[in-house]
């Protein structure tokens, strides 16, 4: 079914990416339509409960109605750096490029704060030398819960904080290497989120702006082995595959800064995003930096 | 002004990173006292909020990037050449090859003044000590390799078979040619296990020779491709659950962090068409890399035969990195060893030893042998 939903990424150029990526966003708006009507004609447990409950919590935030929400599609662009030394010692850089929605919504009188994250980035970098590029292509959800303060300091700016999980998942793939030409990546994790939220004006322009940290803290990763082929793992030999993570081998954090401009009924969003993920293990190193300007609009 | 505060170099491990997390939160606590200090008089709620958000994650951020440990020079791609041979190569102990000697012999030969081509050769001899077939060196310009089979006699010419044993007239699907030879002997050429080979296309081949008494499978001069065509074509002649081999994997930088053998099986195909009649399996010198892993897993069958000359070798799955300069380097990284858990890197050896007559146009003594054998007129050794 979502086969006829899912769209051709080989484009040749940039411009034909763009007009990829509007198609994209067209055909989700679509799809969301398509299986809400699904859902009226099945009658499974699954169909008629929790297909609506994910779109509730996807697109219509958590509850609690007559609150402030966010609802949100955003394209991050800027600057990857890739190294993976199961792939090559080098490290590669490039072009980041990313499509995230959210969702947040306070809940319980203002006292939390609910965040849901879907999205998927794609990194094209290449070497130093110019002759060769990795391909990575990564997706990941985030849900986190915040404790709110309002009106720390000052009266217009708010604190929050919580707990968070995230699963994120994905590929780095080298055309040129022989048995070593893709790597996975895969790691779940829980930690903590922080942000910081302050409404003011440009002007009679109406803007909030807004700081936030995600901070995993431990979880459980995939990586082979130092030199395991995946042909071997394909063979059956699954030993240390998994892998807990704690700060003595892994570190992600994602901060983003960014101002909503309220523009009407309509919200634009402009910002700046960096993750890092690094970890080691099994001798293997990986260290991933994205800095990335967000563009964002509300739905 | 932030630039005093952005600086990290090379980390080499995890520890190191930390260290410089810690350090640039030092630092960004620092930046943002003094971000506070400095604002003089400034009380607007940007100044007092913003910017020391802005701060914290501008010098977070800034510092503790990834840095690559070799420098770009002619130098720094030998050290690198030899750095990454000597923390992934897995056959220094089998080969008895001191590789920190080898560092000595070819360090003092290389300079920075040095063209790219002279690097090249010198580095392409570093790896020749290797005697690997699976190590390459390869620029833009040129692939230094170590190609046993090409010292070697040959042992196939296939004009010889397609004019004198298949007079032109043979079958070709999935890169297998074959044919029933005269004596009712099946003959099935694979040239390249980088050929796909499909189902459908092996149970027509089969099929079509399931009525020849025996089967010759020749491989000579195949020199290898994909472990996964190995696996198809073996599994049409095995009838159970069957001990392939053992393969393993480097664990760490050390010469000697190698994982324990892992045994893999091959399991008959199910629903398709099996030869369970005797077979005589092709090798030469060029037999090399995959093929050489067919021919050790066909060997230890019960029903077939290896004749020929002894494989080139080549077990090492080979994995690929690369040098600052953008030059890639393929070596061996994981040994596969046959079901007797014994390295096959320099060959197996043929069950029996047979020759070409590089002079004689008009036989092939290798195929000659396999028909005699298959035909009942000469034993197996």
């Amino acid at each position: 079914m979502l086969s006829r939903f899912i769209p051709c990424w080989a484009n040749a150029n940039y411009a034909n990416f763009m007009n990829c990526l509007f198609s994209i966003f067209a055909k989700l708006v679509k799809f969301v339509k398509f299986a809400l009507k699904q859902v009226c004609a099945c009658h499974s447990i699954y169909c008629t409960y929790c297909l609506p409950l994910l779109f509730c919590l996807l697109f219509s935030g958590f509850g609690a109605a007559g609150q402030e929400r966010v609802s949100m599609f955003m394209v991050d662009m800027g600057y990857a750096s890739v190294h993976d030394s199961y792939l090559t010692p080098i490290t590669y850089d490039g072009l980041d490029l990313g499509l995230t929605y959210e969702a947040m919504r306070p809940v319980r009188h203002d006292k939390w704060l609910w965040q849901l994250q879907v999205g998927a980035d794609y990194n094209y970098v290449e070497n130093n030398a110019k002759n060769n590029e990795l391909h990575k292509l990564m997706g990941d959800i985030t849900f986190d819960m915040q404790r709110q303060w309002h009106g720390v300091f000052t009266p217009k700016l708010n604190l929050s904080v919580g707990p968070m999980t995230q699963l994120r998942a994905g590929i780095v793939y080298d055309a040129v290497n022989s048995n070593n030409p893709v790597t996975l990546r895969a790691h779940w994790n829980v930690g903590v989120t922080g942000m910081a939220t302050m409404g003011t004006r440009i002007s009679r322009l109406p803007i909030t702006l807004r700081y936030q940290l995600q901070l995993p803290a431990a979880g459980v990763f995939f990586a082979p082995e130092y030199d395991e082929s995946y042909y071997e793992i394909y063979l059956g030999n699954h030993r240390s595959l998994a892998h807990l993570g704690w700060w003595g081998n892994r570190f992600d954090m994602t901060n983003y800064l960014g101002a909503d401009l309220h523009l009407g009924k309509t919200t634009l969003r402009i910002g700046y995003r960096s993750r890092l993920e690094h970890w080691t293990v099994n001798h293997l190193k990986v260290h991933d930096v994205t800095h990335s300007l967000v563009l964002g609009l509300n739905l | 002004m932030l630039s005093r505060f952005i600086s990290c170099g090379a980390h080499a491990n995890h520890a190191n990173f930390t260290n410089c997390l810690c350090s640039k939160f030092a630092e960004s606590v620092k930046f943002v006292k003094f971000a506070l200090k400095t604002r003089r008089g400034c009380h607007s709620i940007y100044c007092t909020y913003c910017l020391p958000f802005i701060c914290l994650v501008s010098v977070l951020l800034g510092g503790c990037a990834q840095q690559d440990e070799f420098e770009q020079d002619q130098v720094g791609n030998f050290e690198a050449l030899w750095t990454i041979m000597d923390e992934h190569y897995s056959f220094f102990d089998y080969k008895q090859v001191d590789w920190n000697e080898v560092y000595q012999l070819y360090r003092p030969l290389v300079s920075n003044e040095m063209t790219d081509r002279e690097l090249f050769d010198i580095c392409g001899d570093m790896l020749k000590e290797l005697r690997d077939g699976h190590t390459n060196l390869i620029a833009t310009h040129d692939v230094s390799r170590y190609w046993i089979w090409e010292q070697w006699p040959v042992n196939y010419d296939e004009r010889i078979i397609d004019q004198h044993y298949l007079n032109f007239d043979y079958k070709m699907a999935s890169g297998i040619k074959y044919q029933i030879l005269t004596d009712n002997i099946g003959y099935l050429r694979y040239s390249s296990f980088s050929s796909g080979i499909g189902e459908g296309n092996l149970d027509l081949i089969l099929s079509y020779l399931s009525t020849a008494d025996g089967l010759i499978i020749d491989v000579r001069d195949n020199g290898g491709g994909l472990l996964t065509n190995v696996e198809t074509l073996v599994s049409r002649f095995i009838q159970g659950k069957t001990l392939a081999g053992y393969i393993c994997h480097k664990t760490g930088p050390d010469h000697n962090d190698l994982s324990e053998p892992y045994p893999y099986y091959f399991e008959p195909t199910k629903n398709h068409i099996h030869y369970l009649k005797p077979v005589v399996v092709l090798a030469s010198r060029g037999s090399f890399s995959a093929t050489n892993n067919f021919v050790s897993i066909m060997r230890s069958l019960d029903q077939v035969t290896v004749v020929g000359d002894t494989t080139g070798g080549g077990c090492g799955l080979p994995f690929t990195s690369e040098l600052p300069n953008g030059w890639r380097v393929r070596f061996s990284s994981c040994p596969i060893m046959d079901a007797q858990e014994r390295l096959t890197e320099f060959g197996v050896a043929p069950d029996v030893r047979v020759d070409m007559d590089e002079h004689d146009r008009t036989h092939d003594a290798i195929l000659d042998t396999a028909i005699a054998i298959l035909c009942g007129h000469a034993p197996a050794e």
